[in-house]
């Protein structure tokens, strides 16, 4: 169906003269006694509804199935005619509702059997119909502004559907004159308007319906082309259920719609909590769901079907749906539904069941959330290792709390501060040693060596953190904190190779040390800024590594800051890391606590070796490292570096 | 998508070609060397596609049915015999049936017809088929349309002046349109030579066999891909937007959801996604079927090294259990996931949604879409037990708003009964009562059924004599002042037909301190 055919406009112009305020003579008995009830009681006499209820709940119940299946795009005006026409509501869709109409319509209230018939006309409403066709819809303003100079290919269809009560085949007659008459008027109007618009096609529905038992003074006729721009059908229906009849076979034509039963539905009975029956459910839909199936040649067509279903139908069986909801199936298409009895228990029973209570809205902002989804896409994959065995960090749960936070946009106080503490548990790792997650598979023998791995990982890091320094000033102090604390000088790596378990005294030193980093982070990332510019030039080539050959190299391939646990004296004076200054303090306090080893004395740069003449022998020679103010011997082989025992 | 080659063997196809050189061609000849062509072109390019041979003249024979193995359909063409007369609607009948038994009416299917342009005589023949066109029943329809999406392209082994000269043109372009204007007819251009056959059929490898290459993108994560099938481009409103469009070739991903949030939605397409390697030329040295290595390709083996953000995609979609959304063009989405192909093998998979801002209503407007860091509240819960979806429409459908309609007695005569049953449970229903009550006012009102009101409230007053002695008095209280109302209300005046007005129940107190206020 095109968006603007004549479906996109339907105006209802229901006669709301006197006579309509007669009785469709069909009664209705509303006063069913219960069982059980005292004897005796005669109920109340049954009541009828009158041709204006009948129109009213018949095109109330043509809008129902309509907007259910069509919520958009396809739009209804409200005309009531008597002395005059009362347009019910507009095409905006905001009117788009039952609601809306219903409100409207009380406050019409039925016709005034008393009022002068001689000033009443269906005649006025349709002529508000025509000059309402030509005002133009929101989706046709949308679609000529979008066209540009095409706008000329929007269309401008309608349909009119008039309920009323004719007098004779030549009233009829001269309905359609009016309608036609009324048309060519509105165009030549609608040609020098920028807010109307030519009518190109209207479709006429003319529907006579009169009481049950009396003879119809009008003739049915089908579809009849009238004038390039209208054409006119004319249906002769008795009120009551006919009338309702009539406008269902009617909004299934005009809007292209086909019937499924769903049938042996299983529901529970309200008094038999513990059974269950099967029931039929009738559901209305658009026929482009019957395609596949009509084209597959598995008919299920069956011609008869409960009371109320007057055209052919589709049955199909019910299958209760399994709970598992994380299958994709193919899908080639879904289609809105409307049930045909819509306030049966059965149907609802089902429409219950199938609608999911929705549990949230979402807000938009004035971002376009799409476009936001986008740019955290692009961050969250600036630094992404594809397989596993070639990323150390993505292995690591330590990491997690910087990698989780650094691809943010910008960072909290406390994002950053859990940065720098997930720093200071790698700097803690590295000095205690622990073995990272770093893959060994095509590498022959154990893989690298521990201080390797761990220049492996801080590298990785490294990268990960310079890929997000732009995002924000925090992002640039977790690069900071990272580089200050990862570069050591090679004096200190060796002795990294060596660690051993701290005791407890220097738990506690290091945690003061950390409340004392926190407090003067930002004082000292200033003055890093100075260390920074001026160890970029004393770098070392040797400190660089090119881990693996995917992980992109950082853009600055060296450690920048060159930290001394003996800051040469020149440097001294001038800033100093926060680990010097630390480190020193330290190494003072612990200096007073023991006698100094004798191999320290001996040492070249804090190193001594012993049993030089093991190294000739057999290869293996032990080292002397101290961690802090802790001694530690091990023994290294030469060739393959494999610590064998460590001992203070 | 499926190919049937439908070869012309009647004997007009015999007709010797003139060619410089000793060696005689035929028109078959021709035809063959066309679709060795066709055939190299797919086993390179479409090798995952099948495709079946039909001969025909007055009969017609499955040849090769829908195979992969381009080698069989190759010799095929050379063990082809002669036969007697063209014979056309016979042969398009047997295509739909091959294709219907084979892929159903869903799958697209492109039918390959290769003829000389002599369209048979008397019964039988296209003419013959065409002027009775009008005069057919259900039961001996003409094939064409086909009974399943399809391109139809003929392929002529003649020139157009030797088509024109007779009324083969035309009857072949009425075939189109019987198929909805889906294919197309190609003519040979200048003499009958193998040089030109060859340039045919490489139009109709361009307009139909050139493979679909696109670049998936995620952030900066990006693989070279083929799409498979093609995607064709696709018409949204033929009166508004008459323009075909057709998909990007650089495929965004713009985040993910999941699978129970997109829940089986309706596409227009689905396609497999199948990395590529590309050498440094740009030409395609091979493609990649995910979790399926059964490619020797010495190309594919270095490509199968190197880390492709197709298998990252793939294997994560899997596990997560959740869709890629990708932008496809403008106001244009489709999803990627994980399609399990058996229990061992599984494949990358993209489907299209119709083009339009809200494809799929429950998840809203598409540009909608966002990150969950960006709502206030995780959406899904902390403990991921719930979902933002399906989204609330604005306005309920008719049957979750519990509307009014008594076009049937039943309906009437439940409601009525709904409000005599809580009635009769005064004062413990009094909400209820007056809610159904309230119900039965508004749709009385709108749909100008006053007697109804008047109805209800004699038979409330009944019910007011009939209440038993051990009725609590609040009981009567209350139906004599609901009955009091909806008189009112069926009188019509505005000041109590109000359509936004609620009877409310009479305030009482039985405590007993104020007994004398009632």
């Amino acid at each position: 169906m095109k968006i603007f055919s004549e479906s996109h406009k339907t105006v209802f112009v229901v006669d709301h003269c006197p006579y309509m305020a007669e009785s469709c003579r069909q009664h209705v008995e509303f006063d069913m006694l219960v069982k059980n009830r005292t004897q005796g009681i005669i109920p109340l006499a049954p009541i009828s509804k009158s041709l204006w209820t009948c129109s009213v709940e018949s095109s109330m119940e043509y809008c129902r199935i309509m907007y259910d299946i069509f919520p958009f795009k396809k739009l209804v005006n409200f005309i009531v005619s008597d002395s005059g026409a009362h347009v019910l509501n507009s095409w905006t869709q905001e009117d788009q509702n039952l609601q809306e109409l219903m409100a409207a319509l009380a406050a019409v209230g039925p016709p005034n059997p008393r009022a002068d018939p001689e000033c009443c006309s269906i005649l006025h409403g349709l002529v508000a119909a025509v000059e309402t066709l030509c005002k133009i819809t929101e989706y046709q303003h949308e679609a000529r502004t979008l066209l540009m100079e095409n706008a000329e290919r929007v269309g401008n269809r309608g349909r009119i559907i008039c309920i009323t009560n004719a007098k004779s085949d030549s009233h009829v007659r001269m309905l359609e004159d009016c309608v036609q008459e009324t048309i060519h008027e509105h165009n030549k109007l609608a040609a020098n308007s920028d807010h109307l618009m030519q009518i190109q096609k209207c479709e006429l529905v003319l529907i006579h319906t009169y009481p049950v038992g009396e003879d119809s003074l009008v003739s049915d006729r089908t579809k009849k082309e009238l004038s390039p721009v209208l054409t006119s059908e004319v249906h002769s229906v008795r009120a009551g259920r006919h009338l309702a009849t009539k406008l269902n076979i009617l909004v299934q034509q005009h809007f292209d719609l086909a019937s499924t039963t769903i049938t042996n539905i299983p529901m529970k009975e309200e008094q038999h909590a513990n059974t269950s029956a099967n029931y039929d459910v009738e559901l209305l839909h658009h026929k482009d769901a019957h395609v596949d199936f009509l084209k597959s040649g598995d008919n299920h067509l069956s011609g008869s079907s409960r009371e109320g279903s007057f055209k052919e139908t589709i049955t199909l069986k019910w299958c209760t749906p399994r709970t598992n909801n994380i299958e994709l199936h193919y899908c080639t298409g879904a289609y809105r539904i409307s049930p045909v009895d819509v306030n049966s228990r059965p149907s609802s029973c089902l429409t219950n069941f199938l609608l999911n209570d929705p549990r949230y809205k979402i807000d938009g902002s004035l971002e376009i959330p799409l476009e936001r989804a986008k740019d955290q896409l692009e961050k969250h994959t600036r630094y992404w290792p594809m397989i596993i065995s070639q990323t150390t960090i993505f292995n690591m749960q330590a990491v997690v709390p910087l990698a989780s936070v650094i691809v943010k946009e910008s960072l909290t106080e406390e994002d950053v501060l859990n940065c720098q503490k997930t720093i200071y548990n790698l700097v803690d790792m590295e000095r205690k040693n622990d073995p990272l997650p770093i893959s060994t598979v095509g590498t022959r023998g154990k893989g690298p060596k521990r201080d390797e791995q761990y220049r492996i990982m801080w590298n990785e890091l490294e990268t990960l953190v310079r890929a997000h320094i732009n995002n924000s000033e925090k992002h640039q102090r977790v690069l900071e904190c990272l580089m200050a604390c990862r570069s050591k000088p090679p004096e200190e790596e060796e002795r990294k190779k060596r660690g051993r378990k701290r005791e407890d005294k220097e738990d506690k030193s290091e945690k003061a040390v950390k409340d004392y980093e926190q407090e003067k982070s930002w004082q000292d990332s200033e003055r890093l800024k100075g260390i920074l510019e001026r160890g970029k030039e004393e770098l070392a080539e040797a400190e660089i590594i090119k881990d693996s050959p995917d992980s992109p190299e950082p853009p600055n391939k060296k450690p920048l800051v060159e930290m001394d646990e003996t800051p040469p004296v020149e440097k001294s004076k001038g800033p100093v890391s926060l680990l010097s200054l630390w480190s020193n303090r330290i190494n003072t306090a612990n200096s007073r606590k023991h006698q100094e080893f004798a191999g320290r004395l001996n040492s070249v740069n804090n190193r001594a070796e012993l049993y030089q003449h093991l190294k000739e022998e057999n290869g293996f020679v032990l080292f002397i490292v101290e961690i802090s103010f802790v001694n530690c011997l091990i023994l290294i082989s030469l060739k393959k570096t494999l610590p064998v025992f460590c001992v203070q | 998508m499926p190919t049937v080659v439908v070869m012309d063997v009647s004997l007009s196809m015999t007709r010797p070609v003139s060619i410089e050189g000793s060696e005689e061609y035929q028109r078959k000849h021709l035809a063959a060397h066309g679709l060795t062509m066709l055939f190299e072109h797919m086993a390179t390019n479409y090798k995952l596609e099948f495709t079946a041979l039909v001969v025909f003249s007055s009969l017609w024979e499955l040849m090769v049915p829908f195979t992969r193995d381009y080698n069989t359909l190759q010799e095929a063409l050379s063990n082809m015999d002669d036969y007697d007369k063209t014979c056309l609607e016979s042969a398009l009948v047997g295509v739909c049936n091959i294709v219907q038994q084979e892929w159903g009416g869903a799958i697209p299917c492109q039918v390959v017809l290769v003829t000389d342009g002599c369209l048979g005589i008397g019964r039988g023949s296209l003419r013959h088929s065409l002027a009775t066109h009008n005069q057919r029943s259900e039961s001996n329809r003409f094939p064409l349309p086909f009974p399943f999406p399809s391109k139809l392209y003929i392929m002529c082994m003649a020139n157009l002046e030797e088509l024109q000269s007779t009324d083969s043109l035309d009857c072949l372009e009425r075939l189109i349109d019987l198929n909805n204007g889906e294919g197309q007819i190609f003519t040979i251009d200048g003499p009958l030579c193998l040089k030109n056959v060859q340039s045919m059929f490489g139009k109709l490898i361009d307009l139909a066999y050139t493979p679909f290459h696109a670049v998936l993108k995620c952030g900066h994560l990006t693989a070279d891909v083929q799409v498979f099938p093609r995607p064709e481009p696709f018409v949204i409103d033929e009166e508004i937007d008459p323009i075909p469009k057709v998909i990007n070739t650089d495929l965004e991903i713009v985040g993910f959801i999941d699978i129970a949030d997109i829940s089986s939605p309706p596409v227009l397409s689905r396609h497999l996604v199948l990395p590529i390697a590309l050498n440094k030329e740009g030409d395609e040295v091979g493609t990649g079927i995910t979790d399926d290595n059964e490619d020797e390709n010495s190309a594919n083996q270095i490509a199968g090294k190197i880390p492709n953000f197709c298998v990252l995609l793939h294997g994560s979609l899997k596990v997560e259990g959740m869709v890629a959304i990708v932008q496809l063009g403008p106001e244009w989405h489709g999803m990627l996931y994980s399609q399990a192909d058996s229990k061992k093998k599984s494949n990358l998979m993209m489907s299209l949604f119709e083009p339009g801002p809200e494809p799929l209503p429950w998840l809203g407007k598409m540009v909608q879409l966002g990150p969950i860091s960006d709502a206030k509240e995780n959406p899904y819960g902390e403990d991921d037990n719930k979902s933002p979806f399906p989204l609330q429409p604005k306005n309920k459908r008719s049957y979750a708003q519990n509307v009014t309609v008594w076009i049937k007695p039943s309906g009437l005569q439940t409601d009525v009964q709904k409000i005599l049953r809580n009635a009769r449970k005064l004062p413990e229903k009094t909400q209820t009562f007056y809610k159904e009550l309230n119900r039965l006012r508004k749709a009385a009102l709108a749909f100008g059924f006053l007697d109804l009101l008047k109805g209800v409230a004699d038979m409330l007053e009944r019910e007011c004599t009939l209440l038993p002695d051990t009725a609590h008095p609040d009981a009567a209280f209350q139906l004599t002042h609901a009955a009091q109302q909806l008189k009112l209300a069926s009188t019509g005046t505005s000041e109590y037909a109000g359509y936004d007005h609620n009877i409310t129940p009479l305030q009482t107190d039985f405590s007993g301190s104020s007994a004398e206020r009632i």
